[in-house]
């Protein structure tokens, strides 16, 4: 009889340390899922620039030869000689062909669209690991038999992300209604 | 309309009975075939000696897969690690769901086959490998790959491959214990003593050997509803992470239209893949008794389950 008695407060304690565990690790990590936010926010702030400037260095390379080459056009259509010049462009040409068959401005272009997508998705999942750790903390904190604990030790109710409802954000000024240009 | 939340609870429930049932089927199994093999070698009644080796020698056998399972992977011809400049997508999608997941990210692996395939392996999520084919990354997009790499996810996150490894094992433990027992009956002389046995132990012998052939088979039978358990699990808790439904069901659409067998596949790998990599069954098989061997749900059951979630 009593070891029946021992054995079933042996599980108690059990059960309480683990119940009390769940919820300070679920608060440890909901705090390191809030880093994890900031993290990949400053990673979109690095990249964009980043990209931007890389793909108008890349563009301007082509502009160059496009300027070539519609130089030396114009020089055929005023009935002048362009061989010079064409010979200058072609072998530049060729390499450009050659290393990229396809359009490689939209590939480029295609590719910082691709970059964009993904560092938004990160933000987005970075997003989504902390409100499922905060709902499933909430779930535990009211759920029986965990909510004795949860009202044992005072582990309050976690506000998970919050979307601010009032603010200047909120307001669209008639300067941000006009469409954005955007410089490659 | 069911959400989430509901979804993937109702599968994990369904899933645990099944699991129960299981582990009930083969108590009771080990037992009669263990008490027949006790009376038949003119043991007392309750040894379990034997049951100790087939569970040792089973466990031999399917550990070793087991446990290398994420090192078996680079065996297979033509599997080359994923990077990020030549599999973009493959790779940032892994990225962003194991943030997502709360996991460690996965090693990621693509083989060369325009099979459009995908499956996930490893002991643990710190030792996990998901693996696409080249026909999986380039024919669908980015949200059905997502859909498709979550569902892997699911089944790293849910220790599936855990489960059904244990799962596997006891089948195999069944199955050997089945199998001495009739051979021993087969080719063992019966003893002389056995008139002097009383009925009880007839009656059990007769029962053990019943189980000794019947058991392999319905524990194979319980394996497989449970590796179909888990595929629903899956689809449900990739949708969970991804909260777009309309990614999965289409990428499953492209995926079972596609016709081609993929070559890399093995049976004992098929119940890790998204979709059955053998494409039998899924149309041609008529009734529910030709399902009950497939690793894999029908195709259409897991659409219907996933619509409801839209």
């Amino acid at each position: 009889m009593i070891y029946v008695i021992v054995g079933i407060a042996v599980l108690i304690v059990v059960w309480l340390i683990s119940e009390y565990n769940f919820f300070v690790t679920a608060k440890a990590r909901i705090k390191a899922a809030v880093q994890e936010i900031g993290n990949q926010l400053k990673r979109q702030a690095d990249l964009i620039p980043n990209l931007e400037s890389s793909v108008k260095g890349y563009l301007k390379h082509e502009k160059g030869i496009l300027q070539m080459l519609s130089d030396a056009r114009k020089l055929v259509a005023a009935g002048k000689d362009a061989s010079k010049q064409i010979s200058e462009v072609l072998p530049k040409l060729q390499i450009v062909i050659e290393s990229n068959p396809e359009l490689k401005a939209d590939n480029v272009v295609g590719k910082l669209m691709d970059e964009l997508r993904d560092t938004s998705d990160k933000v987005m999942y970075a997003r989504r690991l902390m409100i499922d750790l905060t709902a499933d903390y909430n779930v535990k904190r009211v759920s029986v038999p965990s909510n004795i604990i949860a009202n044992l030790f005072n582990f309050e109710e976690l506000k998970g992300l919050e979307t601010p409802t009032e603010g200047a954000h909120l307001k669209v000024s008639s300067e941000e209604m006009k469409s954005h240009k955007v410089n490659l | 309309m069911v959400n989430v939340y509901e979804a993937v609870e109702a599968n994990k429930f369904k899933s645990t009975a099944i699991i129960v049932l299981f582990s009930i089927f083969v108590a009771v199994a080990v037992f009669f075939i263990s008490q027949a093999f006790a009376i038949y070698q003119g043991y007392e009644p309750g040894g379990l000696g034997i049951v100790g080796i087939a569970l040792i020698v089973s466990g031999v056998m399917s550990m070793g897969g087991y446990y290398f399972s994420d090192s078996i992977i680079l065996g297979i011809s033509g599997a080359r690690p994923a990077n990020k400049k030549k599999d973009f997508n493959f790779f940032t999608v892994s990225e962003n769901l194991a943030i997502g997941a709360g996991i460690p990210m996965p090693k990621l692996f693509v083989i060369e086959d325009s099979a459009p395939n995908a499956f996930a392996t490893g002991r643990d999520p710190k030792h996990a490998v998901v693996v696409a084919t080249t026909g999986l990354l380039e024919k669908l997009t980015r949200t059905e790959l997502e859909g498709v790499v979550a569902h892997e996810f699911s089944h790293i996150k849910n220790y599936d491959i855990r489960l059904m490894s244990i799962v596997a094992v006891l089948v195999g433990m069944i199955a050997l214990l089945g199998d001495w027992l009739i051979r021993s009956t087969w080719y063992g002389g019966r003893r002389s003593n056995d008139n002097d046995d009383n009925k009880g132990a007839g009656i059990i012998m007769l029962i053990g050997i019943i189980f000794a052939i019947l058991s392999p088979i319905v524990a194979q039978l319980i394996q497989l509803a449970v590796s179909r358990r888990r595929e629903f699990l899956a689809d449900a808790s990739s949708v969970g992470m991804t909260r777009q439904p309309a990614g999965l069901i289409s990428a499953l659409k492209k995926i079972s239209d596609d016709q081609e067998p993929l070559e890399a596949a093995n049976k004992a790998t098929a119940h890790l893949y998204i979709v059955n990599p053998f494409k039998e069954g899924e149309k041609r098989t008529v009734g529910w008794f030709a399902g009950l061997f497939n690793t894999h749900p029908p195709v259409a059951e897991r659409l219907k389950a996933l619509q409801k979630m839209v």
